[in-house]
Order: structure tokens, then sequence, then C-alpha cells
């Protein structure tokens, strides 16, 4: 009895320790993608390297994490609720990971743009706006994470279809700019590769949050349609 | 005690002195069997009372039914008191916690308690607030996995709390947050959470305007002494000299329009409220027309449209001063061809006086911070343009000295729309 106590208790300690880890990591990646944002809208390039030196730590700290992750199921051998846990926090750093890439996808895009002196404060608002939705995502879910609440949760998963929209609308815009004014398809190629790289930030945060559910209640709601039932 | 065992002997002796005569006179066993029954029935009593008691010690409960009979009353009554004496004082105790959670609660700044692996004992609604948390929910929690900017993590983590940090919220709402943590009681923390927006937000401004204003006047200055120089250095034709010293009356105008806007501001600033003198409305949108016209020079469709059911209270040159500068903002920011529009009219929950006109438009990010001085959307534009850059400013504190609320719309590309809404009290109604 004792004995037994003894190890789950170290086995909560462990636990607690990988979510914080977690917690960590999703702290940076939110920090990258809004400092992508702002390079965004103030077309400020001295931070682009700040975000790729960033990026490092997040990639180092996603293989930490899985091998911690390997680690307490080797030695602790968690079963049921615990052991979902392990294994969605391995999923969770995968989506967070490629959260951070795709937030130096935007803040490589923005110099880019910057670099071929082209402005792009004419396709601000929309981008904008739609990064700011993201943003939001991204919290909420790594918020859904720590509270393990899955009512949060799916406000996200059904927050990720409109930011699907919007994302059609910007390259609906960025088509009929490209028509008129052919002058502009470096630019609007450009801007369309930041868009998408801020929509697929809304997938993965996306991601993350079925993850909480599958956590919390076991069941698997990937590739389904009914996410909120 | 000893009297409990005194009571208890006496009852043994009563039943003897009963069962000995039975016993004598008619048969021993008749007397033994009475003895025996007179002290079995004393100890069923006192088993009655020993259930009850341990009854009542599985769920202990002040009421009435914990009441002992002959030797028990007095072991259940003092029972009875000290249970009530012990409800009372948690009860006490409770009401006294709750004043105290009350008091956190009532604080203007948030409240964070930690325990010593950093998770959330308790936080006041203030701090919910500011930093979206929930007591109900992430009570127990790590606070780093809620509150997860690195700068945060880094400064909880490091130990090290004399300095105090500033957290800077960018997104959604602009905020910044004043955090300082406090050790207390062993290794518990106490976090300590100002909403600083407004001070850091003026601390920016009066840095921003001293540069500014040194900016904005050695411009011009640089110039002026960089033709001085040359004049009086080489020798230049009439031809060249005239055009050198109409440059220079150019920017020492432009000096004396930056200075003067100074000068209206900090008039405004540091007049007495404004009176109630009525201003005549129709006359004042007719001149601000008149002047539209005169500076757009034909390029421009003005339009008036006022209702004329009411005229203003309050200082005419000011309020001329701040309608007269929305005026000539539209004017100047909008290409030729576009149309302006000036409207005046009255509601039921005041007037309004806008001008609504078809130019370049303000992107929403800039909007919040238009009415600072010398902030601009774009530099180039706006100097060359005309403008000072204490336009908005100077509209911003004349509108405000009359209770009056200045709102700004603006579509990037499609045109803006500048409403100054005044509450009824400073109606004039004919």
């Amino acid at each position: 009895m004792n004995e037994s106590q003894h190890v789950s208790s170290q086995f909560d300690e462990d636990m607690a320790r990988l979510r914080v880890r977690v917690s960590r990591m999703g702290g940076l990646v939110e920090t990258q993608i809004s400092a992508a944002m702002n390079a965004y809208s103030s077309g400020e390039v001295a931070v682009v390297k700040g975000i790729v030196e960033t990026d490092h730590e997040i990639n180092e700290l996603e293989k930490a994490i899985d091998d911690d992750c390997a680690h307490v199921i080797a030695r602790r051998q968690p079963t049921a609720s615990d052991l979902r846990l392990v294994l969605g926090i391995s999923k969770i750093v995968t989506d967070l990971e490629r959260m951070g890439d795709e937030a130096k996808k935007i803040a490589k895009g923005v110099r880019r743009i910057h670099e071929n002196g082209q402005d792009l404060a004419q396709f601000g608002a929309g981008v904008r706006h739609m990064a700011e939705a993201v943003l939001g995502m991204a919290r909420r879910s790594l918020d859904a994470f720590a509270r393990l609440d899955t009512g949060q949760a799916a406000g996200v998963i059904d927050a990720d279809h409109e930011v699907d929209v919007e994302f059609k609308s910007i390259i609906r815009q960025l088509i009929t700019h490209m028509m008129e004014d052919p002058r502009t398809i470096t630019t609007a190629i450009d801007i369309i590769t930041i868009a998408r790289a801020i929509e697929r930030i809304g997938d993965h945060a996306k991601n993350v949050s079925e993850q909480v559910v599958y956590v919390v209640e076991g069941r698997d709601i990937r590739h389904t349609k009914e996410k909120t039932a | 005690m000893p009297a409990q065992i005194v009571r208890a002997a006496l009852l043994a002796l009563l039943t003897a002195c009963v069962a000995a005569p039975l016993g004598v006179f008619v048969a021993p066993w008749a007397g033994w069997l009475l003895f025996c029954g007179g002290l079995i029935l004393q100890m069923a009593f006192h088993f009655r009372n020993l259930a009850r008691l341990d009854r009542w010690s599985r769920a202990p409960d002040v009421d009435a039914s914990l009441e002992g009979k002959g030797a028990w009353d007095g072991i259940f009554g003092r029972l009875y008191r000290h249970e009530k004496d012990l409800r009372r004082q948690i009860a006490d105790r409770d009401a006294e916690i709750a004043r105290i959670i009350a008091a956190i609660q009532a604080l203007n700044d948030g409240v964070i308690l930690l325990d010593p692996d950093n998770r959330i004992v308790f936080c006041n609604t203030m701090v919910e607030e500011q930093l979206g948390l929930s007591l109900r929910t992430d009570e127990g929690l790590p606070i780093v996995n809620l509150i997860r900017r690195p700068e945060f993590v880094d400064y909880l983590g490091g130990g090290d709390f004399t300095r105090p940090l500033t957290l800077r919220f960018e997104h959604g709402e602009e905020r910044a947050l004043f955090i300082v943590v406090i050790p207390y009681a062993g290794n518990r923390r106490l976090m300590h959470v100002k909403d600083v927006t407004q001070t850091d937000r003026l601390d920016r401004m009066r840095r921003d305007f001293v540069a500014n204003v040194s900016h904005e006047l050695r411009t011009p200055l640089t110039v002026l002494s960089g033709f001085l120089e040359t004049l009086g250095e080489i020798e230049v034709d009439a031809r060249t000299r005239g055009r050198y010293l109409t440059l220079m009356a150019e920017q020492a105008r432009r000096m004396e329009n930056i200075v003067q806007d100074l000068l209206t501001l900090s008039s405004i600033e540091s007049a007495p409220p404004p009176g109630d003198e009525v201003v005549d409305m129709a006359r004042l949108v007719d001149k601000l027309r008149r002047d539209a016209e005169a500076l757009s020079g034909g390029r421009h469709t003005v339009s008036v449209e006022s209702d004329g059911l009411a005229d203003l209270r309050g200082v005419e040159p000011e309020l001329a001063s701040a309608f007269g500068n929305l005026v000539s903002n539209a004017v100047r920011y909008t290409p030729a061809g576009g149309t302006i529009r000036i409207a005046w009219k009255t509601s039921p929950d005041g007037a309004e006086f806008a001008v609504e006109d078809t130019g370049i438009g303000i992107d929403a990010k800039h909007i919040p911070r238009l009415t600072e001085r010398f902030y601009r959307v774009d530099r180039g534009r706006s100097r060359e343009a005309g403008g000072t850059g204490l336009g908005l400013a100077i509209v911003k504190h004349a509108l405000n000295r009359h209770q009056a609320r200045l709102e700004i719309r603006s579509d990037p590309g499609k045109g803006s729309r500048f409403t100054a809404k005044f509450p009824p009290g400073r109606l004039a109604r004919p």
C-alpha cells in the first residue's frame, strides 16, 4: 500500500513537471506567433533573427519532452487516463513545434516582402484580423490543456471554421488584385504564403484542442464531423 | 467521578438491602436472583446511555437528543456545551476569513497567492479579469501553465524579486501589467498585479512629445541655418537669393505654425472651464464651408447638411478651431474630385457635428493614437499636406472641454468620418 502510494505520487510529480514543460513550450510558441505578427504589422524585420533563434529552443524542447514521455511510459507504465495524457502530450508537442515553424515562415515572408521594397498596408487589415483570431485560438487551446477543459477546447475547434472562411476570403481578394494589376503578383504570392501559415497555425491549435478532448474523455474526435457533441 | 462511584455503590447496596431479607426469610436463591436482577437493570441503564454516546460520537451534532439520565447527565451536558462552543468558534473564524477575503476582493489591484510549488492557492476577481484566470477552475494549477509568457516564467523561476516585471500585451486590447512577487510565510508567494496601461501610455506620450517637438522644430531650423550659412559665405545672384528667401520664409512659417498650435493647445488646456455663451451654428457651419471651398480651390465638392434646430453653448474660438481642423484635414487628405460633407444635426441624446470625406482613410491600428500630439500615420504625407501634427490634439482637447466626444470611423481607401458628439446640456434651442 505504502509502496504503491509512493510510486504513484512520484508519477504525479513526473506528470506535473511534464505539463509545466509543455506550457513553457506553448508560451514560447505564442510569443513567436505574436512577434511574427508584429513584424507583419510594423514591417520591422529586425525581430526575424530573434524568431529564428527561439525556434531552435522550441525544437530542443520538443525533443526533450518527447524523450520524457518515452521515459514515463517505460518506467511507470501508466494506464487509462494517465496513459492518454502522456500520449496526448507527445502529440501536442508535435503540433506546437509546427506552429513555431509556421511563425518562422510568417517572419521570413515579411522579410522577403520588405527586401523587395513592397508595401503590404493594402492587405494589412484582413490578414491581421485572421492572425489575431488564430493567436487567440492558440492561447485558448493551451489554456484548455492546462485546465483539461473540454468546453474551451470545443470553442477552439469551432473557431477554426471561421478562420478557414476568412482565409478563403483573403485569397479571393488577392486573386482579384492580381487580375486587376499583375504587378502585385509577387507581393500577393508572399502574402498568400503568410496567410496560409497563419491558417495552418489555426489548424494546429485545433489539433491541440482535439488532443485535450482525447486526454479527458478518451474519445478520438479527429476527422469526425460532430466535434462538439 | 467519585460521586458516580458512590452513587453506583449506593444503588448496589440498596439492591442488597432488598435482596438480603428475601434470601434470609424465603430462600437464598431468591435473594441472589433479586440481587443479580437489580445489578443487571443498573448495567442495562448504563449500556443504554453508552450506546447513545456511541451513536452521537459517530456524527457529533448539536441537538437536544444529546441528553443523559442520572450519572450521565453531567457528561452529556459538558459535551453538548463543548460542541456548541467549538461550532461558534468555527463560525466566527469563518466569518473572519470571509471578511479578509472580501478585503482582498475589494482591492483595486490583482492578488494571487501561490504555494511553494507556484500553484495557485487564491486569486481575487481583479486578477481574474487582468490575466484571464478563474479561481473555480484554476485553483491548484501551476501558474506557469496558465501565464506562459517566457519573461514571466523566467522571472518567477529566477527567484530574484527585487525588481518588478512589466508585462505588455499587444494583441487584442493593448495592456501593460506591473507585477511584483512578495515572498511570505516561508516560501509561499504573493503576486501583486497592477494595471499600468494608462500611466504606461502617458509615459510614452510624454517621451514622444518631447522628442517630437524637438524634431519638428529642428527640421525647419536646419534648413534655415543651412541657407543662412550659404548666403553668408558665397555670393549668389539676385534670382537664387530670392528663391532661397522664399524657401526660408516657408520654413519660418512652418515653425510659426507649430509654435502657434502649441500655444493654442496650452491655452486650451490651461483656460478656465468654457462658459455658455451661445454660438451661432448656422453662421459657423457656413463659414466652415467657405473655408473648405477656399482651401480646396475647387478640387472637391463640399456639401453642407444642417437641421438648424439648435445652437451650441461654449467658447466660439475653441469650437471654431476644433471644427476648422476637422474640415481642413478632410480637404487635405481627400484626393481631387472627392466629396466633403459637413453635417450638424440634433438628436434626442444631444447633437453631433460630423465631417465625412471620401479620402485616403486611416488604418484601424492608428485610430486610437490619432489624437496624440505629433502622432502621424505617414510623416512624409502629413508634412507635405502642411500639417503640424497637432490639429487633432487641439480638436480633442477643445471638445473634451465642452463635454463632447470625438468618434472616428474610417475605411482605408474609402474615406473617414469624424464625429463630435455633444451632450444635451451643451445645446441652446432657439
